[in-house]
């Protein structure tokens, strides 16, 4: 009786308000990019030339393509630690069954079979194990890199093959393969997360497990989902970088770039518990990291501070995400 | 004499308007164990709140041996001698026993390093107090349930405790903790403190307490010597007049039986649970808390491990996950809407859609415009007050997330719905609006089964009433034998019925 009047008249008011609020929330990291680029290009006129954007463009597509599955992962509640030693492993695995078969097609399947079975065992150690996630890929992190160092005895693993550098330096309209296969996935994922019921579930198992699960949401299986996507599109980053420089170093390929990938989601605005972020936020987020490494490069600064900077922009988007759930 | 003690008098307080205490009077003399008894919602926990200093009373004294005090914040409650030691226990099981006593008040030397012996040697003494000995050294996570209780009232001991409130200690220990536990208390009453017992379990009331103060609707309904009483007058006192509310009116039953559980146990939880549901009737569960009914149903849910048979429909099912539930027809709508049924960060669009996303989808992909056609029709359906779909689920009032969680269960249609407490944190006129919805379901042939330990609300709404007790069926009422009254006696266990055994 009393209650109806007030909530009628406040509803339309706090509406627009929560509604703007929402707005800048899931989109503050595209205003943040284009401010970025605003002023890398009043820095420095070399900036804006078709050069060096595509450039750009292609030296994130590897930290991307990661970065995509790591959204999907963090979207659910967890993390992936494991992406930079993985992405060695496969690799190497990769090349490996190039010089043995000679076959450019047989390498990449090999390399996503073997992405999706380190991803169904991070699954099942998150799942039916009921280990943190940060663990349990932490773990998978350590024994990926100390197997893959065995195999090639701390050393680098060379392709022998005709045609497998073409898949990473192959270019069409000025852009290179990988920057498609960037850009392909982002598409595929943005489809996948706010188009179907997998991306749906993800979500709801982030922001909420208990009640997704009352919800008859099958949430084991969705996680073995989640862990299973991030490895295969570790595979694909694998291949990518290891056709780059036909070859890949046990010790020094996708060394931190987990935490690079962490970031990227992290400044696109995901939140760290899961269930609220965008993969668009992401893409930005990658591109934001890229155009700061490059900003650094252009006016030559020592790389030694580029960690600095990084640190310092990450530290940033998350006091902004606090100030925002306030 | 008469100034000894504690003295509470003309306790009023309202909220936003609406009083919980109408003037409340309650002494409690030194050496005496008092009983504090009401319903939930009668304002127990209210008093005793301003008497902690927690709250503050719009009137009224409290006066603590003939001093006058203004509870004003908790300190000066505690100050004046006043302890709290509440249902859930407060220790830390990874620290030691002296540690734990000590938390917060630790002796230090004049280095400022912690005197450890001294502090083991006055745990020694106040455990002895009690009529225990444990030792000081020992982790608490280790120790039984009703020696960590004692650990919390040493706690409070530590410092000079004239007056210790418990509210509701006895709910998870076993018979045999609660002997244990008496004991202390007898010896902390013969050492001069007085007790304020708070406890839904009148047999033990009977057996520990010297008198009783009994709440309703914020009223003093009536207080005296406990062995001026018994059983039937406390709970009429607790009860009161059954509340003017209008049952519901005509009872459709088909023979149809769609749910039939027999034998169903899980652990310490329930056991023995048998029973069944016809087509279009309402079953309600009701008992006191720690009855074990929200975990029965989580069982029969899916997300809950037992033994035992579940039959939907004649057909026998074992139920490993909610999703086999709702394929074998049951849903549930849990209780705690903010933790079991919304997922705060999506809109409420997206909640509304999500058990039976598979409607939602055209080929692969989801479709925006059948979720959206979806929800106009329950927004007519369930008069959802809503300004936009899209917005988040939280700027929603609490009646209005309940029907869109409603309009979830609905749009996946079982054929058979359980509600664990339907109506919490809902207002008046939305809780008349789920009861009506409820009911129109019942009509249209569902089985429904309603959880609840509102009295008036298992009465407006149910056919068929199961009494549960420590997770055990010890009475089913039909509607005509319901009355709050005979429900207080099987729920509190004084009662079996023809089903216990």
């Amino acid at each position: 009786m009393m209650n109806l009047p007030p909530t009628a008249q406040n509803t339309k008011a706090s509406s627009w308000k929560a509604r703007g609020q929402w707005l800048w929330s899931e989109y503050s990291v595209i205003v943040a990019f284009v401010v970025i680029i605003l002023i890398a290009s009043m820095l420095d006129s070399h900036f804006v030339s078709l050069d060096n954007l595509t450039n750009i463009l292609r030296q994130v597509s590897i930290i991307g393509i990661i970065s995509l599955g790591m959204t999907v992962v963090m979207l659910s509640g967890g993390i992936d630690l494991s992406v930079g030693a993985v992405l060695a492993l496969l690799g190497a695995l990769s090349v490996s069954v190039l010089n043995a078969t000679q076959s450019v097609l047989l390498a990449l399947l090999a390399a996503l079979a073997a992405g999706a079975i380190v991803g169904s065992l991070n699954g099942l150690m998150v799942t039916k194990g009921r280990i943190p996630s940060f663990i349990a890929t932490l773990g998978m992190m350590a024994s990926a890199r100390s197997i893959v160092l065995y195999f090639a005895a701390g050393g680098s693993l060379s392709g022998k093959a005709e045609g497998y550098t073409v898949i990473a330096n192959t270019e069409w309209l000025g852009l290179a393969l990988p920057v498609y296969i960037f850009l392909f996935m982002t598409l595929l994922v943005y489809v996948l997360m706010h188009k179907t019921r997998f991306g749906r579930y993800v979500y709801a198992i982030g922001s909420n497990e208990k009640a997704a699960l009352l919800s008859t949401i099958r949430v084991n299986r969705v996680k073995m989902g989640v862990y299973m996507l991030c490895s295969i599109f570790v595979a694909a980053a694998a291949v990518v970088e290891s056709s780059r420089l036909n070859s890949i170093s046990s010790a020094s390929s996708g060394l931190s770039y987990e935490l690079d990938a962490i970031a990227a989601v992290i400044i696109g605005g995901t939140r760290m518990s899961g269930g609220r972020g965008k993969v668009i936020g992401t893409f930005f987020g990658v591109l934001i990291l890229g155009v700061l490494n490059n900003m650094l490069n252009l006016m030559n600064i020592s790389p030694y501070l580029q960690g600095l900077v990084k640190g310092l922009i990450i530290i940033a988007a998350v006091l902004l995400q606090k100030k925002e759930q306030q | 004499m008469s100034d000894n003690g504690l003295h509470m008098q003309g306790i009023h307080k309202a909220f936003g308007g609406v009083p919980v205490l109408k003037g409340i009077d309650l002494t409690l003399r030194p050496g005496e164990i008092h009983a504090l008894l009401g319903e939930n919602g009668a304002g127990k926990s209210t008093l005793m709140n301003i008497l902690g200093g927690i709250l503050h009373a719009d009137a009224g004294e409290i006066s603590i041996d003939g001093k006058r005090i203004q509870m004003t914040d908790p300190r000066v409650s505690q100050q004046a001698g006043v302890r709290f030691i509440h249902q859930e226990l407060n220790v830390v099981g990874d620290l030691m026993v002296y540690e734990n006593i000590f938390l917060g008040a630790e002796w230090t030397d004049r280095f400022g390093f912690l005197r450890v012996e001294d502090m083991c040697r006055r745990t020694v003494e106040l455990l002895g107090k009690m009529g225990a000995t444990i030792h000081p050294k020992r982790l608490v996570r280790d120790l039984e349930p009703s020696y960590k209780q004692m650990v919390e009232i040493a706690k409070a001991l530590l410092t000079d405790a004239k007056l210790i409130i418990m509210d509701e200690p006895t709910t998870s220990l076993t018979s045999y903790e609660v002997e244990k536990l008496m004991e202390t208390m007898r010896t902390l009453r013969d050492g001069g403190v007085g007790i304020i017992y708070i406890s839904h379990k009148l047999k033990e009331v009977l057996q520990i307490c010297d008198r009783y103060t009994v709440l309703r609707d914020g009223q003093l309904a009536g207080s005296g010597l406990i062995r001026d009483t018994n059983e039937e007058e406390l709970t009429r006192l607790m009860v009161g007049k059954s509340v003017g509310n209008e049952p519901r009116k005509e009872t459709v039953r088909a023979e149809e039986t769609f749910l039939e559980v027999s034998n169903l146990s899980s652990g310490k939880w329930f056991q023995g649970i048998q029973f069944a549901l016809a087509k279009g009737e309402i079953l309600g569960f009701t008992g006191l808390a720690g009855d074990g009914r929200t975990e029965l149903f989580e069982a029969i849910f899916g997300c809950r491990p037992y033994t035992g048979e579940i039959r939907v429909k004649g057909q026998q099912h074992r139920l490993r996950h909610p999703r086999q539930a709702l394929a074998a027809g049951i849903g549930l709508v849990p209780k705690n809407r903010k933790e079991n049924a919304i997922i705060k960060d999506m809109s409420i669009m997206e909640n509304l859609s999500l058990t039976a996303l598979k409607n939602f989808q055209s080929k692969l992909l989801l479709d925006g415009k059948k979720e959206s056609s979806a929800f106009e029709r329950y927004r007519e359906l369930l008069s959802i007050k809503v300004a936009d779909p899209n917005l988040p689920i939280v700027s929603l009032s609490g009646g209005n997330q309940q029907k869109v969680v409603l309009a979830k269960w609905l749009e996946a249609d079982p054929e058979i719905l359980i509600f664990d407490n339907p109506t919490q944190g809902i207002d008046v006129g939305a809780k008349a609006e789920i009861y009506q919805i409820i009911t129109e379901l019942a009509k249209k042939g569902k089985a429904i089964i309603i959880l609840s330990s509102e009295l008036p609300e298992i009465m407006r709404l149910c056919d068929r009433v199961m009494v549960m007790y420590q997770g055990e069926i010890t009475g089913e009422l039909i509607r005509q034998e319901v009355d709050e009254e005979t429900i207080m006696l099987y729920a509190t266990g004084v009662k079996r019925g023809k089903q216990a055994g």
